[in-house]
């Protein structure tokens, strides 16, 4: 019997992986934030699922209220870097940025 | 609820990460990370996490969505354009489909309970819960609406000349 929590705990691994194959496999610091954004969403999505099966599921939504407002404080910070890492170096690309540091 | 409809809603997330992890333009990367903002919120909101799925769509397919495109529109390095016009128009479809079954999820599912006498009349937040749906409507169909403009902002010159 498949149930609600073992769809969302199945689609929340997946999202995991995918994120973190997008961010290693990237040639762009964009792209590495979006895919960051995935990873959270996967980890949003897996705490929201474990709380599903109990009769208050407060301590779950406590902790991916807790995990949306950090994801989204990362990405605000990354995408700000990302910004100044285009003054500085003019790409975004991370092997060309390596490159262009020595 | 029935498991077909988080099958549903969870195939819908896949279908839209999958295409934003792969696309090559990045105006479709954000926009289907839009979309699946959007459903991981219907997805909390309909299992009872109303206020978290509102945090989530306000904070991702509101706020990031943005700062994302501003970001990318500052560095200039990736590719805007999305290339004909039908891909666009498929875009604004989807935002419609989005909406319509967020309305029907959203009016169809436990109705909204008015508030009781056992509740605290001084509840500031209580016009949250008495007006439930109908706010999460007006939001979802504001960022449906902010996202058709973007779409067809971004869509390509010579498709709209």
């Amino acid at each position: 019997m498949i149930t609600d929590q073992t769809v969302f705990a199945t689609v929340a691994t997946i999202l995991v992986f995918l994120g973190l194959f997008s961010m290693f496999y990237s040639r762009n610091l964009l792209k590495t934030i979006v895919s960051f954004q995935i990873v959270v969403f996967g980890a949003n999505l897996a705490l929201f699922s474990s709380g599903l099966g109990q009769a208050s599921n407060l301590m779950a939504n406590t902790l991916v209220l807790f995990s949306i407002v950090a994801g989204a404080s990362v990405e605000a910070v990354g995408l700000a870097l990302i910004v100044l890492v285009h003054r500085a170096y003019g790409t975004l690309d991370p092997w060309k940025i390596r490159r262009l540091k020595h | 609820m029935a498991a077909e409809i988080a099958l549903l809603l969870c195939a819908a997330l896949l279908i839209t990460v999958i295409a934003a992890i792969f696309s090559k333009s990045m105006s479709v990367t954000i926009i289907m990370l839009f979309y699946a903002s959007l459903v991981l919120g219907i997805i909390f909101t309909i299992y009872q996490g109303v206020v978290i799925g509102l945090v989530h769509i306000t904070t991702f397919a509101g706020a990031m969505s943005v700062m994302l495109l501003t970001v990318v529109l500052m560095t200039g390095e990736t590719k805007l354009d999305i290339g004909n016009r039908t891909l666009a128009a498929l875009l604004a479809a989807i935002t419609i489909l989005v909406v319509a079954a967020s309305s029907y999820s959203l009016f169809t599912g436990a109705p909204s309970s008015p508030q009781t006498a056992t509740q605290p009349a001084t509840d500031i937040f209580s016009f949250i819960w008495m007006f439930r749906p109908w706010d999460l409507l007006i939001l979802i169909i504001i960022f449906a609406a902010a996202m058709i403009a973007v779409v067809n902002l971004l869509s390509s010159k010579e498709a709209r000349a």
